[in-house]
């Protein structure tokens, strides 16, 4: 009767799990750990969930164990994410050389400015713009008001429109 | 030199999506079907091979014996078995109620995390008097109240939120055929029963059995 509903509702969002791991631990094996562990614990609390609610109720269990196994709390800069470890993304050939220098070079820096935001705002901006969670997802996801998360995002957006203000002109990101 | 573009594409066109590795997937995918596969119902605190016996067709059989036995001895009513299982009647009247509760526009009659509000207003409606605490410190918000129907008499509903689920706290007069305490599994649902001050609660929810024990310590305490 409930045949196949474990790997139907949760398991599309195995990648949007490593990935927030990825970006929470810093590095593959804590990550997959991490995820390994979630899973376990979506099992065992499978039953509390409703299907509509699934990525958001996932990533929560993802994010709980990455926050207490790991200890991702502590001050930035100790092994947070190592985006730097990661090759650069394939560009479009038909690119002209040096758009694609220049592209790789407003890539680079993106990583850096997101590499120093607190890990709060860097988070948020992750299940934000990568992950394309809304702010009531995000709110669920991080165990804060939306309120908070508005704010963060706010914060966080403004910090890289600072730090990227010499190579980008990202508008009005209030 | 800058160039105008938008933040959102910048951070996605910076940042790598990590796929999950062959093996991990496949464990999950392992992991998922012994679960699917076990059917059970989660969220109980009660261990895998207890929850089959109570769900087995052998258990269902054996308490159609039970029942048919105290029937044959001329008892009236359908008594307690076992530890103490409420009646299959009302706990489906419970679970039906706290189902209809979340359909659209039916949780709350008076809606409000405000305890000050929600408790004059059952003064108004019944001449019950649950106690309406605010329990958002603990992690179960006060959603709102209502009243609702149950084993054929009006009776205090009080929705409580638990992360993104809901708790339907149900309150009545405890009458003299009053259930014994405890804590039940039925159709995936669980339900915690106490007795207080001559009230009858019954907790009612799809979150863990641990969370809704949890919300009765909280709530008597």
């Amino acid at each position: 009767m409930m045949q196949g509903r474990f790997e139907r509702v949760v398991l599309p969002h195995l990648s949007g799990a490593f990935t927030l791991a990825m970006y929470l631990t810093g590095n593959r094996a804590d990550a997959e750990d991490a995820v390994q562990e979630a899973i376990l614990r979506a099992v065992r609390y499978f039953g509390t969930l409703r299907d509509e609610d699934a990525r958001a109720w996932f990533l929560t269990i993802v994010r709980r164990v990455c926050f207490t196994a790991y200890r991702t709390d502590r001050p930035r800069g100790t092994d947070m994410i190592s985006i730097e470890a990661v090759p650069l993304q394939l560009v479009d050939h038909h690119e002209q050389p040096d758009t694609t220098a220049e592209r790789l070079q407003v890539q680079q820096r993106v990583r850096d400015a997101i590499d120093q935001l607190p890990p709060l705002l860097r988070e948020a901006i992750v299940l934000r713009e990568l992950q394309s969670c809304s702010y009531t997802e995000i709110a669920t996801i991080t165990e804060v008001p939306v309120g908070t998360v508005m704010s963060r995002l706010s914060r966080a957006r403004a910090r890289l429109a600072d730090l990227l203000r010499d190579v980008a002109d990202f508008g009005d990101v209030a | 030199m800058t160039q105008r573009m938008d933040l959102g594409d910048a951070v996605r066109d910076a940042l790598p999506v990590y796929e999950a590795s062959p093996a991990l997937r496949a464990w999950a995918i392992e992991e998922g079907r012994k679960l699917d596969g076990e059917a059970t119902p989660e969220g109980s605190s009660m261990n895998r091979a207890r929850a089959r016996f109570w769900r087995s067709p052998q258990w269902r059989v054996a308490a159609g014996l039970i029942i048919a036995a105290f029937a044959g001895w001329g008892v009236g009513s359908l008594r307690p078995i076992s530890n103490g299982s409420p009646s299959d009647r009302l706990t489906s009247e419970l679970i039906d109620a706290h189902v209809r509760s979340l359909l659209p526009g039916h949780l709350m009659d008076v809606v409000s995390s405000d305890r000050h509000t929600v408790k004059p207003w059952f003064a108004g409606k019944t001449d019950l008097a649950p106690a309406v605490l605010d329990l958002s410190d603990q992690g179960f918000p006060l959603l709102g109240g209502r009243l609702d129907y149950i084993d054929g008499h009006s009776v205090a509903a009080l929705a409580y939120g638990r992360r993104l689920h809901t708790i339907n706290l149900f309150v009545w007069r405890s009458g003299q055929d009053e259930r014994s305490n405890g804590s039940f599994a039925v159709r995936g649902y669980n339900l915690v029963h106490w007795t207080k001050g001559g009230l009858s609660y019954w907790a009612v929810s799809d979150v863990a059995l641990s969370d809704l024990e949890a919300f009765r310590e909280t709530y008597t305490k």
